[in-house]
């Protein structure tokens, strides 16, 4: 009996170590680490593929919580359903204490801000703070100017080093299906700007897509953690780098003034590896005329201030991390 | 007439608080089972509360009318093309035969409101939301989904 236990055991070791992904991620002691999903709840093969790699990563990149960019459960959000969509595929995440973060998709009942597993607090939109990053959950779905007035007033109050926005409509978007969500931008963007967000995480469109920074803010559509629109990205001016050919998830550490990045597809394969450096000039440049603004925002610079290029490129698979 | 909208949207939350009383508290950190057993019973309540709710109880015709040209304002004006875009990126719903009191489907998904009609129109409590279900624009019970009145075919059409 002890003979087939440990057999059992090693075959379990080998299943979760075969194919692991390499994670390329600094992995520092008091990094912010997390994971970022979106469309992901379509309880299918390919969501729970996803997950399983998730879980796998953390063996060497563990990561303390997940955010999550909305379309958190796709159908029916019965309990059988919100078992079968959220609970059974991220047990093993559940099960060693990670929470998750969600935000509203269009298709997730406001309701979801209740349940347990969401850390929604009851709120369609809040916001929460890991060691020096602010975060902002916001809903997209319905951008009413009670939200608006509250982003502002937790944008201008915070004093976190990294402000870190996420919502499941893209602002930016080469998506083929939706596109960028112009008028949501328009009411948007001005606060990112002027209160200094650095980073937006997104979804809704099922591919993965980085941005090439816009106006200072760095910019990221995850929306294929279990959806996928296979050839659903036609890559634009607006393309850093992308990936529609499979579903995917991103993993994240801020160490300091870097966040680090790395997005793997539902097989392991490194897609997209980079850094951002955080323009600390834009956190300064509130009382600066607009032209030294966007000339401030636009220019990535290094811990000391001094202008860097912008680091982050196509993934290659084993691609060591910048130190 | 938009004053009247609000003391008739008012007087909803206040029945509505009533019935909310009578049920055990949503709060945070529930599981899904809790959820569901509180939207159920709450929904069934209210229904109850409101058995006699037609449609026009909230918009009544001047109020739709109000409502209209709001609307008609924002989808014939300069952000027009931004907010047709932001209901057509959104996946919007199909029209589907409404009923007050009936509960909005929880297997469609929800319409996005474009920003800038919101910040035109009436701001609403927290219980209840405005949303757009193909031609018609409802008004919604925030933790229930039962459709609290509509106006019918008041939206333009979006061809796709």
């Amino acid at each position: 009996m002890r003979r087939l236990s440990s057999l059992f055991a090693l075959l379990i070791a080998l299943a979760l170590t075969a194919g692991a992904q390499r994670v390329d991620l600094p992995t520092n002691a008091d990094s912010v680490r997390f994971a970022a999903i979106g469309d992901m709840g379509t309880g299918g093969r390919t969501q729970y593929d996803v997950a399983q790699r998730m879980a796998q990563s953390r063996q060497t990149f563990p990561f303390d919580f997940v955010i999550m960019m909305g379309d958190n459960i796709y159908g029916s959000e019965s309990p059988s359903n919100m078992r079968k969509k959220f609970e059974t595929p991220y047990k093993t995440l559940l099960d060693g204490g990670i929470e998750f973060y969600a935000s509203l998709g269009n298709h997730d009942e406001t309701n979801q801000r209740f349940y347990q597993h969401f850390n929604m607090n009851g709120k369609r939109y809040y916001t929460f703070k890991k060691g020096n990053v602010r975060f902002f959950a916001l809903d997209s779905n319905y951008m009413d100017p009670e939200q608006l007035a509250w982003l502002e007033r937790e944008l201008k109050g915070s004093g976190s080093d990294w402000k870190i926005a996420y919502f499941h409509h893209p602002l930016y978007s080469s998506g083929t299906k939706h596109g960028s969500s112009t008028e949501l931008r328009s009411i948007l963007e001005p606060l990112f700007v002027k209160y200094g967000v650095d980073v937006v995480f997104q979804g809704h469109e099922h591919v993965y897509e980085r941005i090439k920074p816009q106006n200072g803010i760095h910019y990221f559509t995850e929306g294929a953690s279990g959806k996928l629109r296979k050839g659903g990205l036609r890559k634009s001016d607006l393309t850093a780098a992308g990936f529609d050919a499979d579903t995917s998830f991103m993993l994240v550490e801020i160490a300091g003034d870097e966040l680090h990045f790395q997005t793997f597809s539902r097989t392991g394969k490194s897609v997209d590896l980079g850094v951002i450096h955080r323009n600390t000039a834009a956190h300064s440049a509130a009382d600066l005329p607009a032209e030294k603004k966007e000339a401030a925002r636009n220019t990535p610079r290094s811990k000391d201030g001094k202008p860097v290029p912008a680091t982050a490129g196509p993934a290659r698979a084993g691609l060591p991390s910048p130190k | 007439v938009l004053s009247e909208f609000r003391k008739r949207v008012d007087d909803y939350v206040k029945l509505r608080k009533r019935v909310d009383d009578s049920v055990p508290p949503l709060k945070p950190k529930r599981t899904a089972e809790q959820i569901a057993e509180h939207e159920q019973a709450l929904a069934g309540k209210l229904r109850q509360a409101r058995a006699g709710a037609k449609r026009g109880d909230i918009f009544t015709p001047e109020i739709s009318a109000q409502f209209a040209l709001l609307i008609r304002r924002e989808f014939r004006g300069p952000e027009a093309p931004a907010a047709i875009r932001t209901i057509r990126q959104g996946d919007p719903v199909s029209s589907i035969s409404l009923r007050v009191n009936q509960t909005y489907p929880d297997t469609l998904p929800v319409t996005t409101m474009p920003p800038t009609l919101l910040l035109k129109l009436p701001e609403l409590p927290k219980e209840v939301a405005y949303r757009i279900v193909g031609r018609d624009f409802v008004l919604v019970d925030m933790t229930t989904n039962v459709v609290v009145d509509f106006i019918p075919e008041v939206m333009p059409p979006m061809r796709g």
